[in-house]
């Protein structure tokens, strides 16, 4: 096998030359929202330019000097050159993040990565499945599918949480029902309030998509465990593999497929997903799908 | 690095020269002052590149260094990406890219190779302005292998003795023993090398050199048959051969990950100065073997040993699908300074002996 580099070489003539890709940009904190007790959704402003090549399921890396960066998903992208980012603060980065107030400044780089094959959707059933704060990156796709709602056939939404404290987007539902059908679960009910959706897993809403698997299209993103018996599930329902779609979580410095922490078995995750079709990271060792 | 298949065969004349190894080292020395020159100096039994005040300095038949020049002078261990500056708005400070002229001189084909594999990632989707600053500012004259060491095994992988292409470097010696064979590989060579401080080449040196390259070639000890390897390893994630190796000798030490000449991948560090008011953001060498290396939130993709040797050795032997080729340049850097001598080659053979066994 030969080392060749006329990749390179064609690289080399068409990369502008001072354009450094690691350099993060300065972006306006302009709303903090507490999606529950430790989910924040943040709004940035970061120019029209940007907001505009972003599409649904790429993410960005998210910083601040002395804290590092952290790749974080979409959750809104708007054409006023503002986007929103959903973020459970659990990391040293993510923790500083939920301290920041409006008006802050913030660096960011991206857009990163792979989305959803919306375009592949279109003219199709769609299923989307989203556990815990895997829903944020699966909004910027309910956002377009309102926009644009005669594109697509049958649409239904799943939404799976831990409990009904972890859930997020809750003022949204009522909107997104008027759009597509929205089933809710969550494993175990922890609080008071009155629930008037189910418990149980969410494997189990499978059972009430009324739409049939073979003409459906569905992008499904949350733990990687959830992922696969949701995959498996609509295999065996009859859908087929290429039709699937999910988003992965890896460990990522750069997001630009150098430093190597996201290598899924030969895939930079940052660049050829984070979202992948499942039958191309189905089984893969390292992995849980 | 214009090289663009105008030399390397018989035949072609002013770009493949016959020099006399003084006249050659004396051309070296009268670029001191535009290049800093940098080649292989052994010492105490061991060979580094480093920087050379002369040319004598330099062992032309050395065997092996402990890190490759492309990983010490082009892809650096540590690397300052940015200053930040804190105040009420945070400034972004760039350093320059090092525009320092170098020459380095004597890497073997493996090492060359290696070189071709950074490219790949540091001047593939998204271009690396320091790398690419570096890799513009480095003339690189690579050296054919007059033996095999005890570890090598690039006649296996494809990337030596002997090195193939036109392209990624600039000039191409072989040892003829008084003399070297000298071939021009990019319109950088042809500007600096004088083309008459040599004779012109004609078709007996280039069978001369496929005579030697037969020679190295048979001589390796260390063989693996690659063919059929990709896809190989992969398929076999649950082989007893890597909880076996894993368990009882790897210390995820990385080691092997360090000396690599092909390993690319970097951590990101942000240090806060005392006073609280800047920071330094820099890259240095991180290592799939380090454990916490695919930690993520909730779980880590490769907690235990076994998954991270895994990792390598697909890495080098497997997975080509990343960029379209092996990941290893059978250079034998991870096995000889592997303290408790792994052999990833020793592994391959284990998995292909089982899939033979399991065909019957």
């Amino acid at each position: 096998m030969r080392y060749a580099t006329s990749r390179i070489e064609e690289s080399q003539e068409h990369a502008p030359g001072s354009f450094n890709p690691l350099k993060p940009m300065k972006a306006v904190l302009t709303d903090v929202r507490d999606e529950n007790s430790d989910v924040k959704t943040y709004r940035l402003k970061v120019g029209d330019g940007f907001s505009r090549s972003a599409a649904a399921g790429q993410f960005n890396m998210l910083g601040y000097p002395g804290i590092g960066e952290a790749p974080i998903s979409f959750s809104g992208i708007g054409e006023d050159g503002e986007i929103e980012h959903t973020i459970r603060a659990v990391g040293m980065a993510t923790r500083f993040i939920e301290r920041m107030r409006k008006g802050s400044e913030m660096l960011i780089r991206g857009p990163y990565g792979r989305g959803w094959p919306l375009g592949a959707a279109k003219g199709k059933d769609l299923l989307l499945v989203a556990g815990g704060v895997g829903l944020a990156p699966i909004r910027p796709v309910i956002r377009q599918i309102m926009k644009n709602r005669a594109d697509f056939g049958e649409v239904t939404l799943l939404i799976g949480s831990r409990n009904d404290e972890g859930l997020i987007f809750t003022n949204e539902y009522s909107a997104w029902q008027k759009a597509m059908s929205v089933e809710i679960t969550v494993d175990e009910l922890v609080t008071k309030k009155p629930w008037n959706y189910r418990v149980g897993l969410i494997t189990a809403l499978l059972n009430r998509v009324k739409m049939k698997a073979e003409n459906a299209v569905a992008f499904i993103c949350g733990p990687e465990l959830m992922m696969r018996f949701i995959c498996r599930a609509l295999l065996l329902k009859g859908a087929a593999a290429g039709s699937l779609s999910v988003s992965l979580e890896r460990r990522m410095r750069c997001g630009i497929a150098q430093c190597g922490h996201c290598q899924h078995v030969g895939f930079f995750v940052c660049r050829d997903g984070p979202v992948f079709p499942y039958k191309q990271v189905e089984g893969l060792f390292d992995g849980l799908l | 690095m214009s090289g663009n298949g105008t030399t390397g065969g018989p035949g072609s004349r002013i770009f493949d020269l016959i020099v006399p190894k003084r006249s050659f080292f004396s051309w070296l020395d009268s670029l001191r002052g535009r290049f800093s020159l940098v080649g292989p100096v052994t010492e105490d039994g061991q060979t580094e590149f480093r920087e050379l005040g002369s040319s004598h300095e330099m062992d032309m038949e050395y065997q092996s260094t402990m890190l490759s020049p492309g990983k010490v002078y082009l892809y650096k261990p540590r690397e300052d990406l940015f200053r930040f500056s804190l105040g009420k708005s945070v400034e972004v400070r760039e350093p320059e890219t090092d525009q320092e002229q170098r020459v380095i001189i004597g890497l073997h084909a493996c090492d060359t190779n290696a070189v071709r594999y950074l490219d790949l990632t540091f001047l593939g989707s998204f271009r690396d302005p320091q790398y690419a600053a570096r890799r513009k500012n480095t003339v690189i004259i690579s050296l054919n292998c007059a033996r095999s060491g005890e570890n090598c095994f690039c006649a296996s992988a494809g990337a030596g003795p002997f090195l193939e292409g036109n392209d990624g470097y600039d000039m191409l010696l072989t040892d003829l023993g008084e003399d070297y064979l000298v071939e021009l590989k990019s319109g950088r060579a042809l500007e600096l090398f004088p083309v008459d401080g040599g004779s012109p080449a004609g078709e007996d040196a280039f069978r001369f050199k496929q005579e030697k390259e037969q020679a190295v070639v048979h001589s390796f000890r260390k063989k693996l048959d690659m063919d059929g390897l990709n896809g190989l390893l992969s398929k076999r994630p649950d082989h007893p051969v890597w909880r076996a190796t894993a368990e009882d000798r790897c210390l995820s030490c990385t080691n092997c990950v360090m000396v690599c000449p092909t390993c690319f991948c970097y951590d990101v560090i942000d240090e806060i100065s005392m006073d609280l008011k800047s920071v330094r953001r820099y890259r240095q060498w991180d290592a799939c073997q380090d454990a916490h290396f695919a930690e993520v939130h909730g779980g880590n993709f490769r907690a235990r040993r076994t998954a991270r040797l895994r990792q390598f050795t697909t890495h080098k032997l497997d997975q080509t699908h990343q960029y379209g080729v092996f990941g290893t340049v059978g250079c034998g850097r991870g096995i000889t300074w592997c303290p408790t001598g792994i052999d990833i080659t020793d592994i391959a053979k284990e998995v292909q002996k089982s899939e033979v066994g399991s065909e019957r």
